[in-house]
């Protein structure tokens, strides 16, 4: 592919995020009216008032859009967060100390085994779905496969020469894991903040879709369950307007989360990527 | 039976321990009481019971005892099948997930082994010509469509043909109303009527599970497109396409198999999801229905035989791939 092509795209990508940005911090500057009002009659067709028609209740589409990109954004950034400082410290206490190795991969392994879905649907039924569970649960069940990439990458930089020199030198454990350890784990954590960021917003979509979102804040997903609640949806001539914008706001969030994934592993490791070693899909 | 197989045997079987244990801690662990529907949202509870009813329901589910012997209660029902009783449905949750298992089963088993075949197919001609243009499109294609969340794949089929073109049915899994009749004919007719319902189902889970087969396929093809063997065999003047089937085909079944096992829980999940766009009345809708009427025993007992059910196969995946790897000891790489 051609040098100028690539930017293109990559540019593109990068104006794309920050509109999905910018609509989800500006949201309560954009929105025309407050997405748990009741704005006008229900199953208003578009009009220079309701730029996008109401709902079933007439609360305003456009408003609840743009506080649903908001949502998946601020659920995709804190899962992100906290599952990346999870995985981080497991694995590196994995990697550098054999009891909680012996305590912590196990769980790993257990959680890694397990479909996730049915797992999510029973936790956060049980703990009440509401934003702050949520992101938790999404935090909580999400951090094992990075945890294990993490220790490996500890594993790896153990044996090399320069952290078996400052051994010879009469490093301590401590100064080991603080001054070589930890740094070389470093430059894999931008890759899992933003697999997670695509993952959680997957997740929190998909949980939304099943009737697991928080009824008191609205998302894309929720946006679309409650849609699809309605027997009749097919039946009434304003359906495009219930189901395409928060279905094409998902996809827009999902895709370009995934490009910006794709574009920060070109850029970080562009080695990294030996023909014939399956890429990760999952996060 | 060798002692790798012996190993793999012993792990499962404490990965299967480990996942009746955690379904055993997981309500416990977590906040909330089970006699206080309602708690966690910060409402009360709509029936205020009685003290003594309240001491009589803690009694009738070992809410009482002690942890251990919560636990051995909880084994006890396990090892007779006793997997709970719906409150909702005011039914055996056992019987419950025995009726909606076939529907999932046949549309997980059916969609994976269609995505297997197709991305196999898919990533072997993406790879044959890396950085082609085939290739390019492929990849970038089923990268977009691995991001995607399997219920919008699922929306985006329904409403193109059901909605529009009115190809498929837009709900259910089977016309209703319809007598059953027990005649051949009537039930290849019924057979007929449930593939119908269920082809967007499906089709939505091929989709969703393609991408991840075209691209092991696809890394796994360019790694050994040079190799000798395939030197030897263009130089014995086969045409490409009897080198890519007969002599680069097989080097993929090893990494195949293994994804295959590895996606099993995931395309589970997108089943499950998938079922509630389309109203299949299989597991998924009933969890649905489960999440909607805070039905914690069919949550539970749908966790339990999902994760037991994809422990099972993994390990049936990773026995056959013992037996297989035996056989071609040298591996490309």
């Amino acid at each position: 592919m051609s040098e100028a092509l690539r930017l293109a795209r990559e540019g593109a990508v990068w104006v794309l995020a920050a509109a999905l940005v910018a609509a989800a911090i500006g949201a309560p500057l954009l929105a025309p009216y407050d997405p748990g009002l009741l704005a006008g009659p229900p199953f208003a067709p578009p009009s220079p008032t309701y730029l996008l028609g109401t709902n079933d209740v007439g609360q305003d589409l456009l408003s609840q859009l743009l506080y649903g990109v908001r949502t998946s954004l601020l659920v995709a950034g804190s899962v992100a967060l906290l599952s990346t400082l999870l995985s981080w410290a497991v694995g590196l206490a994995a990697g550098v100390s054999r009891p909680a190795e012996a305590v912590l991969m196990p769980l790993v392994e257990l959680l890694l085994a397990l479909p996730s879905l049915p797992l999510y649907m029973l936790t956060v039924t049980l703990v009440g779905p509401s934003l702050p569970h949520l992101v938790l649960m999404l935090a909580l069940l999400s951090w094992p496969a990075f945890a294990r990439v993490v220790r490996s990458v500890v594993i790896t930089e153990r044996a090399a020469p320069y952290v078996e020199a400052a051994r010879a030198l009469g490093a301590t454990r401590r100064h080991l894991a603080w001054q070589h350890l930890l740094p070389a784990t470093l430059d894999v954590l931008p890759t899992k903040l933003i697999l997670t960021v695509r993952f959680a917003i997957f997740a929190e979509a998909t949980l939304a879709f099943l009737g697991l979102g928080d009824p008191a804040t609205i998302s894309c997903g929720t946006m679309l369950s409650r849609a699809f609640d309605d027997p009749l949806l097919f039946n009434r001539p304003v359906w495009p307007w219930l189901v395409l914008p928060p279905a094409a706001a998902i996809m827009a969030l999902v895709l370009t989360a995934a490009w910006m994934s794709r574009a920060l592993e070109a850029r970080l490791a562009p080695s990294r990527r030996v023909p014939g070693r399956p890429r990760p899909v999952d996060a | 039976m060798s002692r790798a197989a012996v190993r793999l045997l012993i792990r499962y079987l404490l990965l299967a321990g480990g996942v009746i244990l955690l379904n055993f801690l997981i309500p416990r662990l977590l906040p909330g009481d089970p006699l206080h529907v309602g708690a966690a949202e910060g409402l009360d509870s709509g029936l205020p019971l009685p003290a003594t009813a309240q001491a009589q329901l803690r009694a009738y589910y070992h809410l009482d005892a002690p942890l251990a012997g919560q636990l051995g209660a909880y084994l006890g029902d396990l090892a007779r099948g006793d997997l709970g009783w719906s409150l909702a449905a005011n039914a055996p949750v056992g019987q419950l997930l025995l009726d909606r298992l076939p529907w999932t089963l046949g549309l997980l088993l059916t969609a994976l082994l269609i995505a297997a075949a197709t991305g196999t197919a898919l990533g072997l001609l993406a790879g044959w010509a890396p950085a082609g243009p085939r290739d390019r499109v492929l990849v970038a294609l089923t990268a977009a469509l691995a991001a995607l969340p399997e219920f919008l794949i699922a929306i985006g089929l329904l409403l193109v043909f059901a909605i529009t073109l009115r190809w498929f049915p837009l709900l259910g899994g089977r016309t209703l109303f319809v007598e059953d009749r027990t005649d051949l004919l009537g039930r290849g007719r019924s057979a007929l009527d449930i593939a119908w319902h269920l082809t967007l189902p499906a089709a939505a889970l091929v989709l969703a599970g393609t991408a991840g087969f075209v691209l092991i396929a696809r890394d796994v093809t360019v790694g050994i497109r040079q190799a000798p063997w395939l030197i030897v065999a263009r130089a014995k003047g086969l045409s490409e396409r009897q080198i890519a089937v007969r002599h680069a085909l097989p080097n993929l079944a090893l990494p195949l198999l293994t994804y295959f096992g590895l996606r099993l829980g995931a395309v589970l999940g997108g089943a499950l999801v998938v079922e509630r766009v389309f109203h299949v009345p299989g597991l998924g809708l009933l969890g649905y229905e489960a999440i909607r009427a805070r039905d914690y025993p069919v949550l539970q007992a749908l966790f339990l035989l999902s994760s037991l059910g994809v422990l099972l196969a993994n390990c049936g995946v990773e026995l056959l791939y013992l037996r297989l790897a035996r056989r071609q000891p040298a591996l490309h790489e």
